[in-house]
């Protein structure tokens, strides 16, 4: 389970999140649309412990994140953050100049888990197997996605951030990305994703809209028109 | 731990995977500085002399002896290789010294030979322009030599002349002065006695084969910097990001680059130095004659000092890529800059002309660069080091090596 609660962040003086607040039970697929530039990033930035709030508090499955010290300065507990996300941002995390199993191999700890994920895991249902010793500056936008998603699950996290996931791929790469989602949530994963694509509102069980630099949760089925009014 | 090991373990791994076209990029630029190294040699045996200075002569008295003196002077070795008389009025001399027309002017009086011969000795003028260049240098210091030369000649015949009276040998007297006249024109005749000897080097002491070849190493070695691109070029951020959430933090990610940026230019270093070896195989009078060259004045620096020495110079021109790369927001923006910052480095350093042929501020400036202590400290391995200079050489890459270390790890953290 996530608790997110008044999360606030700025850049110099401007302020980004102004107590951004929201829960997720595990299963549960939670999605935040908005306008660029509304702090969407930010707040999943915080969630990933990448970028220091100014206050707040998250907790994941009851256990701190980030929460205010004595000292009344921000402290994150890295531990939880490693242990409990997988983060995936919008930028590919990857080394062009290596293959993909190169990649994969920075992130697991473990040879052996790497190759059982390959073979019968989360990256064989990406299908990551299919092209994991091929350089990575020759792969597509698409296969890079899956595997910077692969990179993400590296330790299996109950908890998985996705950062516009499906930005400028092509239809056949955003259906394999959303079915992989739905195995997920099936196996009692928690998926915090944001983006602009109508077709991922679908699997999700809640829409958040973040305006103001604060979420509010709006009914699921909006769609079109009547969802960007809320923005 | 084991995060990051694995980090520096993938980043080793890219860089064997892009090291042979890094080689590829330093053979061509090899070939490149080779190909000017050649030419450059080429000229230097051709010309080995390439000043050569018009001096205005003006003789106020035109008689045969005064002739004959000044084609005995113009047609010796030493005067006919630097200068070249013209005879001209003493009106037109000043003109051609102030328009720089000539290098200097000597202006002889009347009575001269006579002069010398009957002790009267009359001076000789000789006017140099005011802003001398290095031909009035050269005269300058010839000019005095001679004078030099003159005045001990004088103090030997006066001197003789007094001991001969004082223990009463008058009849000896030109027997004595024939002796010192044979013995100081047997001295002037010889060229070399003439000449002060000062090395004109960069390094003090360093030979031009190996002055060129210090300043030609160095060079090299940071222009490999260009093709260490792939290696030392920052990531994504959302990379360094992922990978500090993981445990691996900035400095850690600095030094994995930095250490790798290290060990290919310290490879391809050591690649050309074996190229050289190996063509030494094939080319073995080449190679002795070049070793013999290299090697000369050596008086045996401990191995182990100069293996230290050379670490450093790598580390040093490591850290400046590296600092370089952290700055230039793109690739060939940097590798403008490193060609750019190198070659006007160097030239500053005295590593291209010795640099006391540059304006002073160069001088100064050239002096404090981290390719002058690199080029001291190549210098050092050729002829063997002095403790002071290489204290000197040691510190200063270190003070660089940190001050761009860190200066690398702000500009990449602050990103």
């Amino acid at each position: 389970m996530i608790t997110v609660s008044d999360i606030t962040s700025s850049y110099g003086n401007k302020k980004i999140l102004k107590g951004a607040s929201f829960t997720a039970q595990r299963g549960e697929c939670i999605a935040i649309v908005g306008a660029n530039g509304c702090g969407k990033s930010t707040l999943l930035s915080v969630l990933a412990g990448t970028l220091k709030p100014r206050s707040g508090e998250v907790l994941y499955y009851g256990r701190k994140a980030w929460s205010d010290s004595d000292t009344g300065r921000m402290h994150a507990d890295m531990e939880v953050i490693r242990g409990m996300t997988g983060y995936v941002p919008q930028e590919n995390p990857l080394i062009p100049e290596l293959t993909v199993y190169d990649n994969l191999r920075l992130w697991y700890s473990d040879k052996k888990k790497l190759k059982q994920e390959l073979e019968h895991g989360f990256l064989n249902l990406l299908g990551v197997n299919e092209f994991s010793s091929k350089q990575v500056s020759k792969l597509s936008g698409g296969m890079k996605k899956r595997v910077s998603i692969g990179i993400a699950m590296a330790g299996m996290p109950p908890v998985l951030l996705l950062d516009e996931p499906s930005a400028a791929l092509d239809l056949v790469c955003k259906e394999d990305i959303r079915r992989y989602l739905q195995v997920y949530l099936e196996r009692k994963g928690t998926v915090v994703i944001t983006t602009h694509e109508e077709s991922e509102l679908d699997m999700c069980n809640k829409v958040y809209v973040m305006k103001n630099g604060q979420l509010n949760q709006v009914d699921r089925r909006l769609r079109g028109e009547a969802l960007v009014k809320m923005f | 731990m084991r995060q990051k090991m694995r980090y520096l373990y993938v980043e080793i791994k890219k860089m064997i995977g892009v090291f042979p076209h890094m080689l590829l990029q330093a053979i061509m630029l090899m070939i490149l500085i080779g190909a000017i190294a050649f030419c450059g040699a080429k000229t230097m045996e051709k010309e080995p002399l390439a000043v050569r200075a018009d001096i205005g002569v003006v003789v106020r008295e035109d008689n045969t002896m005064t002739r004959l003196a000044l084609g005995y002077v113009e047609n010796l070795e030493s005067a006919s290789q630097v200068c070249h008389f013209v005879q001209m009025t003493e009106d037109e001399g000043i003109r051609s010294l102030e328009d720089g027309g000539i290098a200097a002017l000597i202006i002889l009086p009347e009575q001269l030979v006579e002069g010398i011969m009957n002790g009267a000795n009359p001076s000789v003028e000789v006017y140099f322009p005011e802003n001398a260049g290095l031909e009035a240098m050269l005269l300058r210091e010839l000019t005095e030599s001679g004078a030099g030369l003159l005045r001990v000649a004088q103090a030997q015949i006066y001197g003789a002349y007094d001991t001969a009276v004082e223990y009463g040998l008058t009849e000896r007297l030109s027997v004595m002065e024939g002796e010192i006249d044979s013995y100081n024109l047997a001295f002037a005749l010889d060229r070399l006695a003439v000449y002060r000897e000062e090395t004109v080097s960069a390094t003090g002491k360093l030979s031009i084969i190996q002055f060129y070849a210090a300043s030609g190493v160095i060079l090299f070695l940071l222009l490999t910097g260009m093709a260490v691109y792939p290696v030392v070029q920052r990531e994504p951020q959302a990379f360094r990001k992922q990978l500090a959430r993981q445990g691996t933090g900035e400095a850690w990610q600095c030094f994995c680059k930095w250490l790798c940026g290290f060990l290919c230019m310290g490879l391809l270093g050591l690649i050309a130095w074996a190229a050289l070896k190996a063509a030494g195989i094939f080319a073995p009078e080449m190679a002795e004659k070049l070793t013999s060259m290299l090697a000369g004045g050596r008086n045996g620096s401990h191995v182990g000092i100069q293996v230290g020495v050379v670490l450093l110079i790598v580390i040093t021109a490591a850290t400046l890529i590296y600092l370089i790369y952290s700055l230039a927001g793109s690739r060939s923006g940097a590798v403008l800059v490193i060609f750019l910052l190198s070659v006007v480095m160097i030239y500053l350093s005295g590593g291209l002309v010795p640099s006391m042929f540059l304006p002073k501020v160069m001088q100064t400036i050239g002096d404090k660069l981290p390719t002058a202590y690199m080029i001291r400290a190549v210098g050092g391995i050729l002829t063997g080091y002095q403790a002071d200079t290489l204290k000197q050489c040691v510190i200063g890459m270190c003070c660089y090596a940190v001050v761009f270390g860190a200066v690398s790890y702000w500009l990449r953290r602050r990103d």
